[in-house]
């Protein structure tokens, strides 16, 4: 029985002798149960000749695209016919309805912008939108669909602001 | 490995050169291929949409191939563009149906029982139910480990995560598929 000096405790004999087989054997034994339990296999599969096909629908989207620029040309001579006949028509219609003013932004439907928004991964953080906004000719209703009272500001101030020095807020404006 | 860095180096030279471009881009498809599938089918995995995350994943390496500064390797690179682009797929998704990322978790599991492309049997199919329990991460280390069977150093130049964290990612992972699946 080995016995430390220190502190008086003692190990049951030869513990540390085979402490390294015992340790082991209990990976092991870990490891035959999680494989037990665990499929080695997910179950997946594709279908026949998948991968024998990939690779030209993948080429026929990136070297290929490349390569197809020198082939436009022969068909020139048609786009020429077809910007030509599509000029026509917007002279056509430019007379006959001819705007007051040009398309401007509110003439976006709501739904085109939402759609927008949805369908587009912009990845900024709202910190990052916030510095592209120009904020001189924003007002807070923008943003917001109803109106805030006064008195809810000053509410929202009281239950979460510790400390009114936080808001640097310029006094002398007040004056 | 030395040889295959120096293979790497070649092709990666010859992707950059326009002569060579189309050559070389079409052995870095076919050698690349089958391991990114699987690496996306595990994370979306729906077949038809896995096929368009690869073509979208090979696209973005061919146009973005000459900003590859050669800091981690080829196949490290792009694997980690197939990460990211499998995962922008999956929160594309969950927009387009309007419902969180568990919610269309759970559902894309669900749907497994009717894929065509999906063998799995009951436990298979559970284990699917346990990993849509993890976060992505551990998700992410368990089947590249698991099922991929990739040494933790290559784990960690694709996730761009230390070793050790990625061994506790392991591990954790591992207990709670095992708890999942003893669950009756």
């Amino acid at each position: 029985m080995k016995k430390d000096k220190q502190n008086g405790f003692n190990t049951p004999e030869g513990y540390f002798e085979n402490f390294h087989e015992r340790l082991m054997d209990k990976i092991k034994k870990e490891k035959a149960q999680t494989e037990s339990i665990m499929p080695k296999s997910d179950g997946f599969g594709v279908p026949e000749g998948y991968f024998s096909g990939v690779t030209k629908k993948v080429l026929s989207k990136t070297v290929a695209e490349n390569g197809k620029v020198i082939q436009l040309k022969s068909f020139r001579k048609f786009y020429y016919g077809a910007a030509a006949v599509a000029a026509v028509f917007l002279l056509i219609f430019g007379l006959n309805w001819k705007s007051d003013k040009p398309i401007s932004f509110e003439d976006l439907a709501n739904t085109e912008i939402d759609a927008y928004f949805e369908r587009t991964e912009i990845d900024m953080s709202t910190y990052e939108i916030a510095e592209l906004i120009p904020l001189e000719n924003l007002e807070l209703n923008d943003v917001l669909d109803k109106d805030i009272e006064a008195e809810s500001i000053l509410e929202y101030l009281d239950e979460n602001v510790e400390d009114i020095e936080d808001l640097n807020l310029d006094y002398t404006n007040y004056e | 490995m030395y040889n295959q860095l120096i293979a790497e180096e070649a092709l990666v030279n010859e992707l950059k050169q326009k002569e060579s471009q189309a050559k070389a881009f079409e052995v870095l498809v076919n050698t690349y291929k089958e391991r990114l599938y699987w690496h996306i089918r595990r994370i979306v995995l729906d077949h038809d949409d896995t096929d368009d995350v690869l073509q979208n994943t090979f696209i973005k390496v061919y146009k973005n191939i000459d900003g590859f500064k050669g800091e981690s390797k080829l196949y490290s690179w792009m694997y980690r563009i197939a990460t990211n682009e499998s995962l922008t797929f999956l929160k594309q998704k969950s927009r387009k149906m309007g419902v969180s990322d568990e919610e269309l978790k759970n559902r894309m599991v669900e749907n497994l029982q009717a894929d065509v492309y999906f063998e799995g049997d009951e436990i298979q199919l559970k284990l699917q139910k346990a990993l849509a329990t993890l976060p992505d991460k551990q998700k992410l280390v368990f089947t590249m480990k698991y099922f991929q069977e990739m040494k933790y150093d290559g784990i960690s130049e694709v996730l761009e995560t230390s070793v050790g964290a990625l061994k506790t990612s392991y591990h954790l992972a591992v207990k709670k598929i095992e708890a999942y699946l003893k669950e009756d």
